[in-house]
């Protein structure tokens, strides 16, 4: 009696109740399907450029005096790399004249170049150690940054036809006038054999430059 | 009087392009970089070194633009525009503006196993006479390397210079102590003192095989020890054997 009122509304709840496990028995079939594909990009993220200032050039002039041929203008140039705060690999080329004019002088016919002047080139690579790095000031408002510097390094003079293996040991003072602008102070002793005058002899070249180099 | 103007005109062209030249070689901040600092703080030098004092101390979550770089010191700005020079480890991790997290040390300086350049120097005997060399490599892939190598020996009666190019294996890269095994091809200058009479200078082609050892003393140098066998090609027929020893020092760019 109860029953046959209520039946119209138990037949659509039992439908309603078998459709769950209809659903269930469709996804059971699919297992590995994704029920969301989630639509993230990637980002690129830009690398950023840093401006560096790690490289030197630069050029210098002064004088390079030779053991047994006196003194003379030298002019070069410089090409450094800062690998840390401490240490810089540097490598430089310079060219002077050296005459053998005295030997001429006192002995008539005693030239030992073939003709009066004779060009010497020489390069080489140093390795330095910024041994003080600081400030300097001028005056009351002014600081720029320095460093004295020891150096050392090989290479080979080119003289009078003969290439010659080269020491050099020196040290020098560098001035950062501004973030890309340096003014230099060098002094370098280049110590190579020479054979010239009857016998091997080592000798001891000094040079002092001043310079100007860029950094970028 | 043309000629003159013309000379005037090209002048003031010339003038014009390296002034315009000039500024933007000189202009290093064309787009500066926004990070954000996570440390808890960082201390900012009055110049590129460690012995600098510190003068500002910039706090976390302060921004920061990165204008420059002198080996391992960033000159930062900040916000407030105080300008200083932070060391790289300082910096090492950091926010960009981006939001992601990005390590300085991935980025700025990569690990030296993907350091591509090298250069240095070593000093040995090459048959009982002293050599220097100077190289450069460049790494081709992982444990490849291809490497220029100038060298001078100094002997009693002749100089030498040498120049090869190489290509050197080195199968356990990334160990601080590796071995490699290197070949090459290059070419021999012979020349003679002056003082002997009737010396000729001689060129020769040269083949070299080496075996080495580097050590990887720290992030940017490596030791290195290597014995060489040049053989020097002098003519047909003739063929000249050498040894020679050496130990150097090369850093990474």
């Amino acid at each position: 009696m109860r029953l046959k009122a209520s039946c119209p509304l138990i037949l659509p709840f039992l439908v309603l109740a078998t459709l769950p496990l209809a659903v269930q028995a469709q996804s059971t079939t699919t297992p590995n399907a994704q029920v969301i594909v989630p639509k993230v990009e990637r980002r690129e993220v830009p690398l950023p450029r840093i401006p560096s200032k790690d490289i030197e050039v630069g050029v210098f002039g002064g004088v390079y005096g030779s053991q047994n041929f006196g003194s003379s203008f030298v002019g070069g140039l410089r090409l450094g790399y800062h690998i840390t705060e401490d240490f810089f690999v540097e490598g430089s080329y310079g060219q002077t004249k050296v005459s053998d004019k005295t030997f001429r002088d006192i002995f008539p016919g005693g030239g030992v170049f073939p003709s009066e002047t004779e060009t010497l080139k020489y390069y080489n690579v140093s390795a330095g150690y910024n041994v003080l790095p600081g400030e300097v000031f001028f005056g009351r408002n002014v600081a720029k940054a320095s460093a004295f510097y020891l150096l050392g390094g090989v290479g080979s003079t080119d003289f009078n036809h003969q290439k010659k293996q080269t020491f050099n040991i020196g040290f020098g003072l560098r001035l950062l006038m501004s973030d890309r602008v340096a003014v230099r102070l060098d002094a370098r002793d280049h110590i190579f054999t020479l054979d010239l005058l009857s016998k091997p002899v080592s000798t001891q070249n000094l040079e002092l430059s001043a310079g100007v180099s860029y950094f970028f | 009087m043309s000629s003159e103007r013309l000379k005037l005109a090209i002048g003031l062209l010339a003038a014009c392009l390296i002034g315009a030249a000039l500024p933007a070689a000189a202009d290093d901040t064309p787009t500066v970089e926004q990070v954000q600092v996570t440390d808890p703080y960082i201390e900012m030098h009055t110049g590129p070194g460690r012995g600098f004092p510190v003068f500002f101390v910039a706090e976390r979550r302060e921004w920061i633009s990165i204008e420059l770089r002198h080996t391992d010191w960033y000159k930062v700005r900040t916000a407030g525009g105080q300008v200083g020079w932070v060391q790289r480890s300082q910096l090492a991790s950091t926010l960009t503006a981006a939001g992601s997290v990005k390590t300085f040390r991935d980025v700025a300086f990569d690990d030296y196993l993907q350091r591509k350049l090298e250069m240095g120097a070593a000093w040995g005997r090459f048959k009982s006479e002293p050599m220097i060399k100077l190289f450069a490599a460049y790494r081709l892939g992982e444990g490849l390397r291809a490497e220029g190598t100038l060298g001078q020996v100094q002997g009693v009666f002749s100089g030498t210079d040498f120049w090869h190019l190489n290509l050197s294996s080195e199968p356990w890269a990334d160990q601080r102590l590796s071995p490699y095994l290197s070949v090459g091809l290059g070419k021999f200058k012979n020349l003679p003192n002056t003082s002997l009479v009737g010396a000729l200078p001689t060129d020769s082609n040269l083949a070299n095989a080496a075996l080495g050892l580097r050590w990887h003393l720290s992030e940017r140098f490596v030791l290195r020890a290597d014995y060489s066998i040049y053989t020097a090609f002098v003519s047909d027929g003739k063929t000249g054997e050498y040894r020679a020893l050496s130990a150097g020092v090369s850093f990474f760019f």
